[in-house]
C-alpha cells in the first residue's frame, strides 16, 4: 500500500508531464500497429518515441530546476540502448 | 551465501555501499548496457553483410514450420493435411521473386500477372488453387497466426479442396527496404478422372479451361532451405529478461528512495519504467508483419 501512495504521490505532483509522456506512448503503440510491417516507418517510428523521452527528460528537468548533465545522460544512455536493441528486431 | 545475497541487494538496492542508488542503474553500468546493444546491433549487421540474406537468420520463420501449423490448424477444423508439393513451392519462389523484381505488393503484379500463371508455369495443373502472402515476420507462428485472423486467408487455409500446399520464404529489397516474404501456394492437381467433373474456382476457371489434364505431382518432399538457426527466439527472451530486470531494479530505486525520502540528481525512475514498458509493447508488435 505504501508503495501505491508514493506512486500517487509523485503522478499528482506532475500530472501533465506524466499524461503527456503517456497520451505519446499510447500513440507510440498506435502508429506501430497501423504500419506493421512497414520495416522503415516503424525504425522513424521508435527513433521519433526514444528522441520525445530523451527530451521529455530535459524538459522536465529543466522546469523541476533539476537539469544537470548526469541526468541528460541516463535518458541518453537507457533510449539509446532501447533502440539499438529493438533496431535488430526492425533492421535485422 | 551472505556474500551472493550482498551481492544481489548492491545490485537492486539503493544503500550505503552503492551510494543509495542501485548498483545496475549506475551510469557505468548504463553505459555498458548500451556498449552491449550497440556491439550486438553492429555485430548483426556485419554477420547479415557477410552472408547476405542467409534464410533462418534474417527471420526464424521455416518452411517446415509453416507446413506443421497450417496442418494443425487444418487438422482443428477435421480437414486432411495438406502434403508438401514441389512444384508448388517453385511457384511460390517464382512469386516472391518475381515481387522484388517488379517492386508490388500484391496478388496481381503490374503488368497483369496473377498468381495462377507462376502456378502453371511450374508445370503444376490444378483443379483448385490459391495463395497467401506475408511479409516481414520474425516467426512462423506469427505469420500463421495472422493468416488465421483473417476472414479470408483463414478461409485459404481451412478450404477443404486443397490436397497440397507450398512456401517460398525469400529475402530481397522491396520498396527500398529490406524484405522478407512468405508465399504459400496452395492446390488441388487436376487428375484425369476428376478433369471431367471439375468444380473449379472463380479465379481458376479462365486458367483451366485452356490446360489440358496431367497427372500430378505427388511428391511429398520438404524444402532444403531451413535452418535450425534460432537467434530470435533467444534474442527476444534475452530482451524481455533485461527490461524486466532493468524494471525491477527501477521499482525498487523508486519504491526505497521514496522511503527513505533519498534525494538524487536522477532521472525519474517512473518514466524510465513506462518508457520501458511501452518498448516492451511495441517489440511484440514489431514482431507481428503485414499479410495479403
Amino acid at each position: 500500500m505504501e508503495i501505491i501512495n508514493y506512486l500517487k504521490k509523485e503522478l499528482q505532483r506532475h500530472p501533465f508531464d506524466y499524461l503527456l509522456f503517456i497520451t505519446v506512448g499510447v500513440f507510440f503503440i498506435m502508429a506501430l500497429s497501423i504500419f506493421k510491417g512497414e520495416r522503415l516507418i516503424e525504425f522513424v517510428i521508435l527513433l521519433s518515441f526514444v528522441s520525445f523521452y530523451i527530451i521529455w527528460g530535459i524538459y522536465h528537468h529543466v522546469i523541476q530546476n533539476s537539469i544537470h548533465l548526469k541526468v541528460v545522460l541516463e535518458y541518453v544512455l537507457i533510449g539509446f540502448t532501447i533502440l539499438f536493441l529493438l533496431k535488430i528486431f526492425i533492421l535485422p | 551465501m551472505k556474500h551472493v545475497i550482498d551481492f544481489f541487494h548492491h545490485l537492486l538496492l539503493p544503500r550505503q555501499s552503492n551510494n543509495f542508488r542501485s548498483k545496475l542503474l549506475h551510469h557505468d553500468l548504463l553505459t555498458a548496457y548500451l556498449v552491449f546493444a550497440l556491439v550486438i546491433t553492429l555485430g548483426v549487421s556485419h554477420f547479415q553483410n557477410q552472408n547476405g540474406s542467409i534464410l533462418g537468420f534474417a527471420t526464424d520463420i521455416s518452411t517446415q514450420k509453416l507446413l506443421t501449423l497450417t496442418n494443425e490448424e487444418r487438422a482443428k477444423d477435421g480437414l486432411s493435411e495438406l502434403s508438401y508439393n514441389l512444384k508448388l513451392e517453385e511457384a511460390a519462389q517464382k512469386k516472391a521473386k518475381d515481387m522484388f523484381a517488379k517492386d508490388y505488393w500484391s496478388h496481381y503484379g503490374p503488368s497483369g500477372e496473377t498468381p495462377w500463371d507462376f502456378i502453371l508455369d511450374s508445370d503444376y495443373q490444378y483443379e483448385y488453387a490459391g495463395e497467401n502472402l506475408a511479409k516481414n515476420f520474425l516467426f512462423s507462428g506469427d505469420v500463421v497466426n495472422a493468416w488465421m485472423n483473417s476472414e479470408t486467408h483463414r478461409d485459404n487455409i481451412l478450404r477443404k479442396e486443397y490436397s497440397e500446399v507450398g512456401f517460398a520464404i525469400v529475402n530481397g529489397v522491396l520498396n527500398d527496404e529490406e524484405t522478407t516474404l512468405v508465399v504459400q501456394m496452395f492446390g488441388k492437381p487436376l487428375y484425369p478422372v476428376s478433369a471431367l467433373q471439375k468444380k473449379m474456382t472463380p479465379e481458376a476457371t479462365l486458367e483451366n479451361d485452356s490446360i489440358p489434364a496431367k497427372i500430378p505431382n505427388v511428391e511429398a518432399v520438404l524444402s532444403d532451405t531451413e535452418t535450425n538457426l534460432s537467434f530470435f527466439p533467444t534474442y527476444l527472451n534475452i530482451n524481455l529478461v533485461f527490461f524486466a530486470v532493468l524494471v525491477f531494479a527501477l521499482f525498487l530505486d523508486f519504491y526505497f528512495a521514496s522511503k527513505l525520502k533519498l534525494i538524487h540528481l536522477k532521472g525519474k525512475n517512473l518514466i524510465h519504467i513506462f518508457f520501458i514498458i511501452f518498448a516492451t509493447i511495441g517489440t511484440f508488435i514489431i514482431l507481428k508483419g503485414s499479410i495479403l
